[in-house]
């Protein structure tokens, strides 16, 4: 599979550890990616008081993709948002279209753009991408947090369900980890105030941590670098606005499953990572085969070590 | 008591003419985005429904100049989730672009900071065509926070910078003068 890719501003910033996991991760499932040449920031959710200019920026990527004559794959959830909205603006707002047009100088047919998470459970495939697994990641006690932009709105995202969506459930479960139940999947972790009205987007983000403890979870798995800078890189922050201890190591789910295709700690670029990873990685089962991992149910499991317990 | 000669009936038709803001008349006032509100589980004070109603009672200064327009995450849940398809959150945005508009021709005082980081972001992204990280929010915090608030920030930055996340100076694309010719063809209404 050949891909054109799009990383956006922050896999080349503070969102580095995903872009590397990511190209990682679609090395090793045989993916080819092929970054566009000169792309430019979508506009991110700054320019949402200014619709045609977000939708513009974004397109002049989506001209770029076209180039390549590849369907366009986007690990964030807000760039895949806006490319999403502008390649459907492009092809059904003439007025719009013949404005973008003009600027660019070029006439636009369409790109066909997914997030890099819908790639991977549903191009490649959850099975499929489970089968290159070599590793067990028993001991890690996940919960999947797919926030806003990835699920909603469904008419731009078209990403299972927008309300309780289970993919990235799934996708854990496949590694071995354990996922558990989590109500606040698709509640909004506040970053589009982090600036404007920290206050807020700490109490937001808070809950989501107060609920994956009470879980029982251990880490946190996301698909967005926006809800990773809130859950990860601001985390000591809001642990001292609240006086309070999280403590919980947040994963970019390509280093997840990078961990169970067995691709090294440093090339997934897990020190970068603000929260510290590795108690998380210490607490991964040691001396588990491929075998075991095949069976990952969590039942089968327990089968197995009671088995073994006999 | 709001007093109908007070009010704009003709503020709906503005918001519907600007991008974002078509669908505001099919609004019913049915509270289903609110109920769902992230925002307003922990500011009882933010009521997307009342924006809207009074948006469309044509409550127009009141609307511009309210704080609660630039509370809003922007996470689509009541865009999702309205009975209507008004498309709540791009509503949003084409009623923050009219009250841009009026405090730039000095007629309304835009309190809060959301409008300050938006226009610093994409003014940077205007000049390099990508978003510059540091400089944005560095001069952000000068603005919101003086030089002493925005020392609080150093230790988080220079651990940044130690794991390269961060880049002091900006990345500028080759095609800066197509992302001027886009901005240039938007800006004509």
């Amino acid at each position: 599979m050949k891909l054109a890719y799009y990383p956006g501003c922050t896999l080349h910033g503070t969102a580095r550890e995903y872009d590397a996991s990511t190209k990682a991760v679609c090395r090793a499932a045989g993916v080819d990616l092929v970054e566009i040449d000169d792309w430019n920031c979508c506009g991110a959710l700054e320019a949402i008081f200014d619709k045609e200019l977000s939708m513009g920026l974004s397109a002049r990527n989506n001209f770029k993709a076209q180039k390549t004559g590849l369907d366009l794959v986007i690990p964030c959830s807000i760039c895949s948002h806006n490319l999403s909205r502008a390649d459907t603006a492009m092809k059904n707002d003439e007025a719009f279209r013949t404005k973008i047009e003009r600027a660019l100088g070029e006439k636009y047919n369409g790109v066909k753009i997914k997030h890099l998470l819908d790639v991977i459970v549903n191009d490649i495939g959850t099975d499929a991408i489970s089968r290159k697994f070599t590793k067990s990641l028993k001991g890690i006690k996940a919960v999947a947090y797919y926030g806003c932009l990835l699920v909603r709105p469904s008419e731009v995202s078209k990403f299972d369900n927008p309300e309780n969506p289970m993919p990235l459930d799934n996708l854990i479960k496949s590694t071995g980890a354990d996922c558990l139940p989590f109500t606040q999947k698709t509640k909004c972790c506040g970053g589009n105030l982090l600036m404007s009205k920290q206050d807020y987007a700490f109490l937001l983000t808070k809950k989501l941590f107060d609920e994956a403890k009470a879980a029982g979870a251990n880490c946190v798995v996301v698909a967005c670098p926006m809800c990773h800078m809130l859950l990860d890189g601001q985390q000591t922050t809001i642990e001292k606005a609240h006086n309070t201890v999280i403590d919980m190591p947040v994963l970019y789910f390509t280093q997840l499953i990078g961990l169970a295709m067995g691709i090294s700690e440093k090339e997934l670029e897990l020190d970068k990572n603000m929260v510290p990873t590795s108690k998380l990685i210490d607490s991964i089962g040691k001396g588990e085969t491929k075998a075991e991992v095949k069976g990952a149910t969590t039942e089968g499991a327990k089968a197995e070590e009671a088995e073994a317990a006999e | 008591m709001i007093k109908s000669s007070d009010l704009d009936p003709n503020f709906k038709y503005e918001i519907s003419n600007e991008p974002g803001g078509e669908n505001i008349k099919k609004c019913f006032n049915c509270t289903g985005c609110t109920v769902g509100c992230p925002v307003t589980e922990i500011d009882k004070s933010y009521n997307p429904r009342i924006i809207l109603r009074k948006a469309l009672l044509g409550m127009r200064k009141e609307v511009l100049a309210d704080d609660s327009l630039w509370l809003c995450a922007s996470c689509y849940i009541c865009y999702e989730r309205c009975p209507q398809d008004v498309k709540i959150t791009e509503v949003i945005g084409a009623i923050r672009a009219i009250a841009q508009r009026e405090a730039k021709a000095g007629k309304i005082k835009i309190t809060n900071d959301k409008s300050l980081f938006d226009h610093l972001f994409i003014d940077s992204v205007k000049s390099n065509g990508k978003w510059y990280e540091a400089g944005v929010s560095g001069m952000f915090m000068l603005k919101t926070k003086g030089i002493g608030g925005a020392i609080g920030y150093a230790p988080m930055v220079l651990e940044l910078f130690k794991k390269g996340k961060l880049s002091i100076m900006p990345h500028k694309i080759k095609g800066t003068k197509e992302i001027k010719r886009i901005f240039e063809e938007v800006e004509k209404k």
